[in-house]
């Protein structure tokens, strides 16, 4: 495998990154007001938001691509295939963003809403100055750990034709009959993408620790 | 606690809120309750309480556990919507058997500060930042203006040291007199206690129960639910024992502390004193 091998490989690598990226945007900012739709007090917006987040999160990804992709994107609208992987991985993580914001938003004290709501704050002031800073540590590492598996399910998008990382990979092996090496270092990218996530949210994570803890 | 105590006279003569110690209270009503019930399911916890609070008033409720105490202070400010009854305070009216408007419930609270048994401090916030943030965010006041107010209040109370520390940083003792500055940063009217010493050791609760005889002694309003005998005797004026969502007597405090008529106080007062 010559130098000039490598060249997809890391073009493939910018896709992986982007759709990554892309994805947990998506999810982290669409997480939001999926979970406060959850947590409505009108039980018909709370039905629909926890109905969508079990159906995103029963589907498979490689379908829901291919709903997209081959559904959506032949029939009723042109997409092309980064966006249909971005648009259908983004959806599955907002839908789990959700729960692991719900999860953090159930772990602080009762006693900070009484607190907040004795002191007359807001329900926008309470989210904001008191749950959300306090949930966003909580959430931290989960947030991280679903990142890290969001990264490895992008492969799933090479099914549609986007060209990343394991599509560049499996390019390259037929190409060069050399399998074994070239998915070896397709594998080696992918850790050591994960590795920076891992460490940043344990540098996070210890910062806000040593800071905040009870 | 000697510096806290000194503090807060000085706090109190330069904000011109200063009343002469020990000031009886007035025979203003302050707080009115009719009716006020509060029920779980078939479980009734408050079972028509009718109470007059005056302007200046130390109350004391003391009881056994299970009796409404902590449920009637909760009714007060709404943290419990109570079933039914009228609560009145000063001007203000609120009919329990309706449903209550933001604005209601947002003028009670801004008249009712709470204390709470575990503190309930903010974690992620300074000191300084956790007696300022409502200061803004409720009345508006621009960040400088807040933290000067927490900075008085936390002299006030004996802290000013520790504005700029985490409340982890913080004893026990410490924590809740951050938190009595935080709800005072309000200018409440009446102040409401839940137990506020019970989380604490004897020697840390002596430090909360310092600043709070201060604080009855500038004449705010309270209402203190607690387990402190000697609180409720010496620092109280009135103490109303509670016991399965009932008053059983009140009166003023030496007297039903020295001399209880009722027979469920006796009993109550005596397993306090056997202890």
């Amino acid at each position: 495998m010559s130098a000039a091998d490598l060249l997809p490989l890391l073009r493939g690598l910018t896709w992986t990154v982007a759709l990554t990226a892309g994805a947990f945007l998506i999810g982290a900012v669409l997480g939001v007001p999926l979970l406060a739709a959850r947590q409505s007090r009108l039980w018909p917006l709370r039905f629909l938001a926890m109905t969508a987040i079990q159906i995103v999160r029963a589907i498979p990804p490689i379908l829901w691509l291919f709903i997209i992709f081959f559904g959506l994107g032949m029939g009723v609208m042109p997409i092309s295939p980064f966006n249909a992987a971005l648009m259908g991985l983004g959806l599955i993580a907002a839908a789990n963003m959700a729960e692991i914001y719900r999860g953090a938003v159930a772990s602080i004290h009762f006693g900070q809403w009484e607190a907040s709501a004795a002191l007359d704050l807001g329900r926008w002031s309470i989210f904001r100055d008191i749950i959300a800073p306090q949930a966003f540590r909580v959430a931290l590492p989960s947030a991280a750990s679903y990142l890290i598996g969001l990264m490895k399910e992008t492969a799933v998008a090479s099914t549609i034709g986007v060209a990343e990382l394991a599509y560049q990979g499996n390019q390259l092996s037929q190409l060069t009959f050399r399998g074994l090496e070239v998915f070896a270092l397709v594998g080696l990218f992918y850790v050591l993408l994960s590795l920076p996530i891992a460490w940043l949210s344990r540098v996070a994570d210890g910062y806000l620790r040593a800071k905040v803890a009870r | 606690m000697d510096g806290a105590i000194l503090y807060l006279r000085e706090d109190d003569r330069l904000h011109g809120r200063v009343q002469p110690a020990m000031m009886p209270a007035s025979t203003d009503v302050l707080i009115r309750l009719k009716s006020l019930s509060k029920h779980y399911g078939t479980h009734i916890v408050l079972d028509g309480i009718d109470l007059d609070v005056r302007s200046g008033e130390v109350l004391a409720i003391i009881g056994p556990s299970g009796s409404g105490k902590s449920t009637l202070l909760r009714c007060i400010n709404y943290l419990e919507p109570p079933d039914g009854g009228i609560i009145t305070i000063g001007s203000m009216t609120i009919d329990a058997a309706r449903p209550v408007a933001r604005a209601e419930l947002s003028g009670l609270r801004r008249r009712v500060g709470m204390v709470f048994q575990s503190f309930n401090l903010f974690p992620h916030m300074s000191v300084l930042r956790n007696v300022s943030l409502a200061q803004e965010r409720v009345l508006g006041r621009s960040r400088a203006e807040a933290d000067e107010r927490s900075m008085q209040l936390l002299k006030r109370v004996g802290l000013a040291d520790k504005a700029g520390q985490f409340p982890v940083r913080c004893s026990g003792g410490q924590q809740q007199r951050i938190a009595i500055a935080r709800s005072l940063a309000l200018d409440p009217e009446i102040m409401l206690f839940d137990e506020p010493t019970s989380a604490l050791d004897p020697e840390l609760g002596l430090e909360v129960l310092a600043v709070m005889r201060e604080l009855a002694e500038t004449g705010m309003t309270m209402i203190v639910v607690t387990h402190e005998m000697g609180f409720a005797e010496n620092v109280s004026d009135t103490v109303m024992i509670m016991a399965d969502g009932h008053i059983v007597e009140k009166g003023p405090s030496k007297d039903v502390m020295r001399n209880p008529q009722q027979e469920r106080t006796k009993r109550f007062l005596r397993a306090v004193h056997d202890r």
